[in-house]
């Protein structure tokens, strides 16, 4: 019997995946995806989309792309994936809505892929679970008002936040405290 | 674009047995799990050639995240030669070509049933746990309707009612394996039926824990540097089992976890449960060339993080009848 190779589709969402796995186990680290810029929404949305689920974007031809996954086009407010390679006020309005999870279904919180520029911008402290003495990144791009909204959450209601600079990905899940100098 | 670029050749299987939906769901569900430390995420745990309740759960979770660049170990009880263990990893290794292994050390997935290692895990490791029964509060609460509700107002007093419980009754807490722990100050979690040996070694790891139960369809995860506190009193203490007085019958090893062998005409002979490590103990005595990495308990039975494990007040005399 042979054993079963990953087409070229499938190792790039498993190298996605363990991306976006260490991304979250690890606060703060940046994590390598095979792909960068725009690819690389389209590839974490065709990592984690298909017609079990939903996303919403407000970026049209990444909004195409996505809906190739199968996944379905919700509003924000239901969607429990969304997508945003650049966040700007308009934006956070549509943000501000993602669910939050329940307290007997938290896990229904929404993940949130952000584009953003690292090394650059306010300097943000990753500490909590998965960061064991805390480290500080610099993040550009991303609107100071976003803090103030992850932070209406108490735990464990909240979002998991990607954030996505080139082909670099950093987790910040519900539980990383953050401080933004 | 050409057909070539889309699609590889026939195979009798998927990649890593689980289709690519089935995958998907357990990559979300997996990634929900590590956001939410200690929260059960359901999912819809699917069929495998492999009765459920046999390490399903662990199973599915290990075939998801593996890729062939990975290399495995799998015990059962601490043993890599068991027939669950056996089974499962050329199962695996069949369905995504990874590497397998005995050594922890060399190991970037360890699937387990009821025990952690005795050697250290390090940073990006992953430890997939496979779970009998997810729900810690079970006993105390028999409708898992009614536990998840418990758990979403964090309202754990009939736990702890029976921690005192097993206080008054017996004068000491009689849990065994699965000992209840709080995980990130917030969910209570079985560690699932690791002994209580094994339970500090979740808190503040370097590495990842992914939990998965197949039959109750449920998975959870302990996060890396992340909180993991077993229920205890301020006066009344969490204790792992005593090894003192117990010597390894191949390896001469002392405070680590022993299997009990019983022996002809009575008594009984105490083996390292955890066979991988055995065998590098066994390799270095012969002055063979082995990498034997640092383990969770040193030579004189102390835990490798100080303060996490309490000294009992009184200690009993050593060499007791084995029965605690």
């Amino acid at each position: 019997m042979l054993t079963p190779v990953m087409s070229p589709g499938e190792a790039a969402q498993h190298a996605a995946f363990t991306a976006l796995l260490w991304a979250l186990s690890y606060p703060g680290r940046p994590q390598s995806l095979p792909a960068g810029a725009q690819a690389a929404f389209r590839l974490i949305g065709a990592t984690l989309l298909d017609l079990e689920t939903g996303y919403f974007t407000p970026d049209p031809p990444l909004a195409a792309a996505l809906a190739a996954t199968g996944g379905r086009a919700l509003p924000p407010h239901q969607a429990p994936y969304h997508f945003y390679p650049s966040l700007d006020a308009a934006g956070l309005d549509l943000l501000a809505t993602a669910p939050l999870g329940t307290y007997s279904d938290p896990d229904r919180g929404a993940t949130i892929v952000i584009g953003c520029q690292l090394g650059a911008g306010p300097a943000l402290t990753f500490s909590g679970p998965g960061v064991r003495i805390p480290l500080t990144l610099r993040a550009a791009g991303l609107p100071p008002a976003l803090w103030a909204l992850r932070n209406r959450a108490v735990y464990p209601l909240g979002w998991d936040l990607l954030l996505v600079a080139g082909d670099q990905v950093v987790g910040l899940p519900r539980t990383t405290r953050l401080e933004v100098a | 674009m050409s057909l070539a670029d889309l699609a590889h050749p026939r195979y009798d299987y998927s990649y890593g047995f689980l289709d690519e939906h089935a995958r998907r769901e357990l990559r979300r569900r997996i990634l929900k799990a590590i956001a939410i430390p200690g929260y059960q995420v359901p999912y819809a745990s699917r069929e495998l050639p492999i009765a459920r309740g046999w390490g399903t759960g662990g199973l599915q979770a290990t075939l998801s995240v593996a890729g062939p660049h990975d290399t495995i170990k799998v015990i059962d009880q601490g043993a890599d030669d068991s027939v669950n263990a056996a089974n499962l990893r050329r199962f695996i290794a069949r369905m995504t070509g990874v590497a397998t292994t005995t050594d922890t050390t060399l190991a970037t997935i360890i699937q387990s049933r009821h025990r952690v290692p005795e050697e250290r895990l390090r940073e990006r490791q992953l430890l997939v746990l496979q779970v009998p029964d997810p729900e810690p509060l079970r006993h105390v609460q028999p409708d898992s309707s009614k536990a998840r509700e418990m758990h979403a107002e964090a309202d754990y007093a009939q736990m702890w009612l029976s921690l005192y419980e097993q206080l008054v009754r017996f004068g000491r807490f009689v849990q065994g394996a699965s000992y209840p722990v709080v995980v990130h100050g917030r969910y209570l979690m079985s560690p699932s039926p690791i002994p209580r040996w094994d339970t500090p070694t979740l808190h503040q790891a370097a590495h990842l824990t992914i939990l998965a139960a197949g039959r109750e369809k449920r998975l959870y995860a302990v996060p890396p540097y992340t909180e993991v506190r077993p229920i205890e009193f301020d006066d009344v203490f969490f204790q792992v089992e005593r090894m003192a007085g117990r010597v390894c019958a191949v390896s001469g090893a002392r405070h680590k976890f022993m299997d009990e062998l019983p022996v002809a005409g009575g008594g009984s002979l105490f083996r390292i449960s955890d066979t991988g490590y055995l065998e590098k103990l066994v390799r270095a005595a012969r002055g063979e060339p082995v990498t034997i990495g640092p383990t969770y308990y040193d030579a004189v039975g102390r835990f490798y993080q100080p303060g996490v494990l309490h000294e009992p007040d009184a200690v009993p005399p050593e060499g007791g009848t084995g029965h605690d």
